[in-house]
C-alpha cells in the first residue's frame, strides 16, 4: 500500500489551472522526484498536500486512508513536514526558538532553555545535522538555515517529508552533504519527495520520479530506468534547445566595466575587482548571500560605495546617480522583479517607460505625450513578443515570463553598453528562458559588457565567457569558460583560498 | 524643602504617565503581533466614557473598571475586524474609529445626562500608600502612594516582561509580527492570536481611559483624551516596544505634562498654550533623537494572506 | 456587478437606519428632524450657498491630502497646516495693511501656501531623510500648530482694543471676492476648483505626478530605476500642506477676516475622510467635499430646529468609512 496517493488533483488560481487532474502516488521509504519546469504546478501540489492551499477537487490518501488536510497544523498531526524554497524561519529568533515554535513543551507556557538544547542535539546527532541551538538564525548561512528548517521537521515528527527546490541555494560541496542526510533520513525509514527541475539532481538521489508539465501529469518512471533525454523530453515536451555561445571574432575599442577595489558602506562587498571587457558576458557563480546583490546594486547606484573605483570605458561612475547611470547607457535586471523592478498597480505603458517620463521624446510642454509613449510601447510589445491584453492592463495581472519580458525590452532595449542581470531567468518557463537568453548573447556580440548573476549554475556555463566566483564580497578567481573544473568551482564557491588571477 | 517638591513633581510625573503607559502597553501586544492601531485615542475614550457611566449608574468601581474594559475591548475588535478581516489600510481604519467613537462617546454623554449646567461627577478612587514601600525617601511617595490603577501598571508592566521574554507565548507572539508565514507552517494561527492581541490593546487602552475618569478627572466631557491617545502610540516607539521601556517613555512623557502643570501654577504672563504645547514639543524631540535605533515588526501593519503567490 | 450594487445599497440603508436611530435616540420626530436636514442643506439659496462655503476648504485641504496619499505620504496633519496658512495671511494683513488689493492676494496666496508647505515639510524631511513616520509627526504638529494659534492670539497678533484673544480685522485688501449676497458664499470656492483642476493635470499629465504615484505604489522599483525617492517625497509633503495652507488662507480672507481659535471644526481631519471618499481623485474630491459639508450643514440644521446633537455626524462619518474599508470582504466582492 502506497505511503500516500492524491488523486485527481484540480486546482485553479483566478481561472487559471494550477493543476488539472494530477496524481501522484509515494511509497514508503522512498526518495521521490516531483520534476517539471517552472510553472509546472509542483509547488502548488506540494501546498495543497502541505495544507497551505485547498485542492478544488480531487482526494488525498495517507497508508490507505482518505485526509482532509485545512492547514499546515493538520499536515503536521498527519506527520507530513516541509522544507519551502524561501525558508520560513524568524530571523530574529534563535535557532532553538525556530525549531520549537508553537510546540508545547515541557514546562509550557515557560520555556526550559537547557532541556530543549539537549532535545536538539540529540537529535542534530542521529541525522548528522550539525546545528548551533542558540545561535540567531539570521546569522546563518543558506546551507546552515536549510538544516534549521530540515531539523524543525524532524523535531515535529515528520514522517513524509517535502523539500521544495532544496538545491537552488546550495554549493556542489553542500548538494552532496544534502544528500548523504536524505540518504539517512531513507535509512531511518522516513518517505522524501523533492520538488525540483534539475534533471541531474534526480537521477543522482532519486528512486522514482513523478514529471508534471502545464499543471498535468506527464509521466512517470523509475530512476535506475531512465535517461536525461527521456526525463527532459518528458518536463518540456519537445527538444531542449542547445544554445550556441560561440566566441566572437571581433574585439571591441571600449574599455568596457572596470571595478577596481571597492568596498561598499557597511558592507557586504570589498575588496572587489572586475573586469567586464566590451563583447563579453562575465558571469558570477556563487552561493546566494555572498554579496551578488550588492555588486549589482553598487554598479547600478542603488547602493554607496566608500572607496574604490567604478569606470565605464575609462570614465567613472562613483559620483553618478542612477539616473545618471542608465542615462550612460546601463541596463538592469533585478533578482526581485515584483520589488524591484516593475510598479504593479501600474499599466504596461507606465512600466515600459518608468524612467524614461522626463526625456523631452516623452513629453511636450511640460505634459507627457500619451501619442508617442502609445506608440513607443506597442513598438516594444510586439519586437518582444509580450503577451497582455492591453496595453493599459496592470501589470500584475502579466504572467511572469511577460513581466520579465517587459523588464528586458525596457532595460536592454536602448543599445545598452553595459547590461546587469540578476537571476533573469529565475520563475520563467523554458520557452521565455531561451528567449533571454539569445537576447542576452545578441547584446554581447553588439559589444555590450553583460554581468550575468545567477544561482544556476548551469545557466552561467551556458551563457558566460569567463567566471568569476563570489564569496563573502570578494571575487576568488576568474575562470575562462573553457577551463572549468566542477570540484574546483565547488571549492571556490565554499571559500577555499586558491591562488587570486585576474 | 527641594526634596518635597522634587517628590511631589515625580508623583505627578507617575500620575500623568499612568494613562498613557497603560494604553501604550496595549498597542505594544499589538504592535508586536504585527496589528497598528492608531485608534487608541477611540480606545481610550471609550474606555473613559463606559467607566464613568457605569460608576455614575451603580457607584461600584469593579463594575466601572469593568465597563471600561469593556468599552475600549469593543473598540479595538472594530479595528481588528478591519484590519484582519477586511485587510483594509490600519491607518485609516484607524482615524474612522476615531471620528466614530468621539462622535459616539460625545452622542451617548450627551443623551445620558442632558444638557445640564453642572458637570455630572463621580468621587475619584482615591490613593492607597504601600505600606514599608511608600516610606523610601523621596521616591516611595512617588512611586507606592498612589491610586490602584498605578500599581496595576507595576503588575502589568512585570507580568509583560516575564510573558513575551520567558514564555514560548511571547516567542509565537513574536513570530507572529516578524514572519507571519514562518509562523503559519509551523502550524500556529497567527489570525487567532492577532486578534487575541488586539484585545490586549483594548483592555489595557480601556483600563488607560478609565484612568482620566474615574481617578484623573472625576467627570466626563467631549474629547477628554485629546491627544493621549496618539501620545501612547509615540511612547510604544520610543520604548522600542519593550514594557520597561514603554513605561519609561510613558514617564518622560508625563514629566513634560507634569512640568507644564508646574509652570504654569507658577504664574506668568506666558499664555497657558505655550504650556500646552510643551508635551508635543517633546515628543517630536525626543522622536527625532530616537532614529535610526529600534526595528519594528517586519510584517507591522501588512495585512496577513496564507494565499498570496 | 451585482454584488457591487447590491453591497452599496445596503450600505445606503445602514447608514440610514443608523441616522433614523439615533435621531430617534435622542427623543426627536424622525420626519422633522429629517425635513430640517434638507431644509438645511437645499431649502433656500443661502442654505445650498452654506454648503458650498463649508465644501471649500474641504476641498482644498483634501487636494492636499490626496497629492500626499499617492505618494505615499500619509498626511494626517492637514489640520496644523490649515492653521499655519491663517496664521500667515494674519501676519500679512497686519504688517503690510496698506498693500493695494491684487498685490496682497497674491502674496496671501503664496504666503499661505508656503507656510502650510513648510508644516508639512518638516514631517516630510524626517520621512524623507530618516525614514520616520509621518502619521506620529503630523498628527504632533496639529496640536502644536493649534496652540501656536492659541499663543499668537494672545500676544503678537492680538487686537490690542479687545480683551479677547483675536486678532484685529483685517484690511479689506485681504479679502475674497463676495460672490453672492446675502450668503457667505465666497471666491474661496473659484481658487479650490482651480485648485482641483490644477491637482488632476499635475497627477496625471505632468512627469512629476507620474513620479509621485510611481513613489507612492513601488519606492523600490521607482529607486532601482533612477526615479529619486526622496525628492518625490519632499515635493509631495510641500504640495500637500501647501493646499492645506491655501484652505487656511480661504477661510481667513473669505469668511472670518481675522484670526481666532477654533476657526476649523477638524477639517484638516474630514479631509482625510473627503479624500478616501473621492478615491484620491480630483473629481471625487470635489463630489465628497460637497456631501460632507453636506452632512455637517444638515446636521447642525436638524440641532438647530430639532435638538439632535451635531455629534450625529461624527457617528455617520466614522461609519461611512468603516463600511467602506469593509464592503469589499463582507460582501465578497471581487473587483479589481
Amino acid at each position: 500500500m502506497p505511503t500516500l496517493r492524491m488523486s485527481k488533483i484540480d486546482k485553479q488560481f483566478f481561472g487559471k489551472m494550477a493543476n488539472e487532474q494530477v496524481d501522484f502516488t509515494l511509497e514508503q521509504g522512498e526518495i521521490h522526484a516531483l520534476l517539471g519546469e517552472n510553472g509546472a504546478g509542483k509547488t502548488t501540489l506540494m501546498n495543497i498536500l502541505y495544507g497551505i492551499y485547498q485542492a478544488d477537487s480531487g482526494c488525498i490518501e495517507l497508508d490507505g486512508k482518505p485526509v482532509s488536510i485545512k492547514s499546515p497544523k493538520d499536515a503536521i498531526a498527519l506527520q507530513i513536514g516541509m522544507v519551502h524554497q524561501h525558508f520560513t524561519l524568524v530571523p530574529t529568533l534563535t535557532v532553538r526558538q525556530n525549531i520549537t515554535l508553537g510546540l508545547k513543551s515541557k514546562g509550557y507556557p515557560f520555556v526550559n532553555g537547557k532541556e530543549l538544547d539537549r532535545s536538539i542535539r540529540t537529535l542534530s546527532e542521529r541525522y548528522n545535522l550539525t546545528v548551533d541551538p542558540a545561535a540567531l538564525v539570521g546569522s546563518l548561512s543558506v546551507g546552515q538555515q536549510q538544516r534549521v528548517e530540515i531539523m524543525k521537521v524532524l523535531y515535529r515528527n515528520a514522517r513524509l517529508i517535502i523539500l521544495d527546490e532544496p538545491t537552488a541555494v546550495l554549493t556542489p560541496q553542500e548538494v552532496e552533504s544534502l544528500f548523504i542526510v536524505l540518504r539517512r533520513l531513507r535509512e531511518e525509514g522516513h518517505s522524501v519527495i523533492i520538488i525540483t527541475h534539475h534533471i541531474d539532481e534526480v537521477l543522482a538521489i532519486t528512486d522514482r520520479v513523478t514529471v508534471l508539465r502545464a499543471a498535468r501529469n506527464a509521466g512517470h518512471v523509475v530512476t535506475r530506468e531512465t535517461s536525461e533525454e527521456e526525463l527532459s523530453s518528458l518536463m518540456i515536451g519537445r527538444k531542449l534547445q542547445k544554445i550556441e555561445r560561440k566566441p566572437l571574432p571581433f574585439s571591441f575599442a571600449s574599455k568596457g566595466l572596470q571595478l577596481d577595489s571597492i568596498q561598499s558602506k557597511n558592507g557586504p562587498l570589498g575588496p572587489l575587482s572586475l573586469s567586464i571587457p566590451a563583447g563579453s558576458i562575465v558571469g558570477i557563480a556563487g552561493v546566494d548571500g555572498n554579496g551578488q546583490k550588492a555588486l549589482a546594486e553598487v554598479i547600478m547606484g542603488i547602493r554607496d560605495i566608500e572607496s574604490g573605483t567604478i569606470t565605464l570605458d575609462g570614465k567613472p561612475l562613483q559620483h553618478l546617480s542612477v539616473k545618471e547611470r542608465k542615462a550612460l547607457g546601463i541596463g538592469y535586471i533585478s533578482d526581485d522583479r515584483l520589488k524591484d523592478g516593475l510598479v504593479l498597480d501600474m499599466d504596461v505603458r507606465d512600466n515600459f517607460l518608468l524612467s524614461s517620463y522626463d526625456k523631452r521624446e516623452y513629453t511636450s510642454h511640460a505634459l507627457i505625450d500619451t501619442k508617442r509613449v502609445q506608440q513607443a510601447t506597442e513598438q516594444a510589445v510586439s519586437s518582444y513578443a509580450i503577451k497582455t491584453a492591453s496595453l493599459s492592463t496592470p501589470v500584475r495581472y502579466l504572467s511572469g515570463g511577460n513581466q520579465q519580458k517587459l523588464i528586458v525590452a525596457r532595460e536592454l532595449g536602448d543599445q545598452p553598453k553595459v547590461v546587469v542581470a540578476c537571476q533573469p531567468t529565475r520563475g520563467l518557463d523554458i520557452g521565455s528562458t531561451e528567449e533571454v537568453h539569445s537576447i542576452l548573447l545578441d547584446l554581447r556580440s553588439q559589444g555590450c559588457s553583460v554581468l550575468l548573476i545567477s544561482s544556476d549554475l548551469d545557466e552561467i556555463l551556458t551563457l558566460s565567457d569567463k567566471i568569476a566566483v563570489i564569496y563573502q564580497g570578494t571575487i576568488m578567481d576568474v575562470l575562462d569558460h573553457d577551463k572549468v573544473d566542477m570540484t574546483h568551482l565547488g571549492l571556490l564557491m565554499a571559500g577555499s583560498k586558491t591562488r587570486r588571477s585576474v | 524643602m527641594e526634596l518635597v517638591v522634587l517628590s511631589s513633581f515625580l508623583a505627578a510625573t507617575v500620575r500623568m504617565a499612568a494613562p498613557i503607559a497603560l494604553a501604550a502597553l496595549g498597542e505594544t501586544i499589538s504592535e508586536k503581533a504585527g496589528v497598528s492601531n492608531i485608534g487608541v485615542e477611540a480606545i481610550m475614550l471609550s474606555g473613559a466614557y463606559f467607566s464613568f457611566w457605569a460608576m455614575f449608574q451603580s457607584g461600584n468601581v469593579y463594575v466601572a473598571v469593568f465597563a471600561g474594559i469593556l468599552g475600549g475591548a469593543g473598540a479595538s475588535l472594530i479595528h481588528a475586524f478591519l484590519s484582519l478581516r477586511c485587510k483594509a489600510d490600519q491607518t485609516i481604519a484607524g482615524l474612522a474609529l476615531n471620528f466614530l467613537f468621539l462622535g459616539l462617546t460625545s452622542f451617548l454623554f450627551l443623551m445620558q445626562f442632558g444638557k445640564t449646567t453642572t458637570l455630572p461627577s463621580i468621587t475619584v478612587l482615591k490613593p492607597v500608600a504601600l505600606p514599608l514601600l511608600s516610606n523610601i525617601p523621596i521616591i516611595g511617595e512617588a512611586l507606592f502612594a498612589q491610586d490602584p490603577f498605578v500599581y496595576v501598571l507595576y503588575l502589568m508592566v512585570i507580568l509583560l516582561m516575564v510573558f513575551f521574554y520567558k514564555t514560548e507565548w511571547g516567542v509565537i507572539l513574536h513570530a507572529v509580527g516578524e514572519a507571519p508565514r514562518a509562523a503559519d507552517t509551523a502550524g500556529i494561527k497567527v489570525h487567532a492570536v492577532r486578534y487575541l492581541a488586539c484585545t490586549a490593546n483594548g483592555v489595557l487602552g480601556g483600563l488607560g481611559g478609565a484612568y482620566l475618569t474615574l481617578v484623573k478627572l472625576g467627570f466626563f466631557q467631549e474629547n477628554l483624551t485629546g491627544g493621549k491617545g496618539y501620545i501612547a502610540l509615540v511612547a510604544v516607539i520610543l520604548g522600542r516596544r519593550n514594557p520597561l521601556g514603554v513605561l519609561i517613555a510613558a514617564l518622560v512623557i508625563g514629566s513634560a505634562e507634569a512640568l507644564q502643570i508646574r509652570l504654569q501654577t507658577l504664574g506668568s504672563t506666558i499664555p497657558s498654550q505655550a504650556f500646552s504645547m510643551l508635551p508635543y514639543v517633546v515628543t517630536v524631540l525626543v522622536l527625532m533623537l530616537s532614529m535610526g535605533k529600534g526595528h519594528d515588526p517586519a510584517a507591522l501593519g501588512l495585512p496577513y494572506e496564507r494565499d498570496k503567490r | 456587478m451585482k454584488r457591487t450594487i447590491l453591497s452599496f445599497a445596503v450600505m445606503i440603508i445602514v447608514i440610514l437606519l443608523v441616522s433614523f436611530l439615533l435621531i430617534a435616540m435622542v427623543g426627536s420626530d424622525i420626519p422633522t428632524s429629517l425635513a430640517s436636514f434638507f431644509r438645511g442643506i437645499g431649502g433656500s439659496t443661502y442654505a445650498m450657498a452654506e454648503v458650498l462655503v463649508r465644501a471649500t476648504p474641504l476641498m482644498l485641504a483634501a487636494l492636499g491630502v490626496s497629492v500626499g496619499f499617492r505618494t505615499g505620504f500619509l498626511n494626517i496633519g492637514a489640520e496644523g497646516q490649515l492653521y499655519l496658512g491663517a496664521i500667515s495671511i494674519t501676519w500679512l494683513g497686519m504688517t503690510f495693511p496698506s498693500l493695494p488689493a491684487p498685490l496682497m492676494l497674491v502674496l496671501s496666496l503664496v504666503l499661505g501656501f508656503l507656510s502650510g508647505g513648510l508644516w508639512a515639510l518638516i514631517p516630510g524631511l524626517l520621512k524623507a531623510k530618516f525614514g520616520l513616520s509621518e502619521v506620529i509627526n503630523t498628527i504632533m504638529l496639529n496640536y502644536i500648530a493649534i496652540n501656536l494659534v492659541g499663543i499668537l492670539v494672545r500676544t503678537s497678533l492680538k487686537d490690542p482694543t479687545y480683551p479677547y484673544p483675536m486678532s484685529p480685522m483685517l484690511p479689506a485688501s485681504t479679502n475674497f471676492l463676495h460672490l453672492l449676497s446675502p450668503t457667505r458664499l465666497h471666491a474661496g470656492l473659484l481658487l479650490a476648483l482651480v485648485c482641483a483642476a490644477l491637482v488632476y493635470l499635475l497627477m496625471f499629465r505632468t512627469t512629476l505626478g507620474f513620479c509621485m504615484r510611481a513613489v507612492g505604489l513601488n519606492a523600490r522599483a521607482c529607486q532601482c530605476s533612477g526615479i529619486a525617492v526622496s525628492k518625490y517625497v519632499i515635493i509631495s509633503s510641500l504640495i500637500s500642506g501647501g493646499l492645506s495652507g491655501l484652505a487656511g488662507v480661504s477661510e481667513i480672507a473669505g469668511l472670518h477676516h481675522r484670526l481666532i481659535e477654533g476657526i476649523s471644526p477638524s477639517y484638516g481631519y474630514l479631509a482625510i475622510i473627503v479624500s478616501l471618499l473621492g478615491r484620491n481623485n480630483p473629481v471625487g474630491i470635489v463630489f465628497a467635499s460637497l456631501g460632507i459639508a453636506a452632512l455637517q450643514v444638515g446636521s447642525m440644521s436638524m440641532q438647530r430646529s430639532s435638538g439632535v446633537p451635531t455629534s450625529i455626524a461624527s457617528i455617520i462619518m466614522g461609519l461611512v468609512v468603516i463600511m467602506i474599508l469593509s464592503r469589499k470582504s463582507l460582501f465578497r466582492c471581487k473587483e479589481a
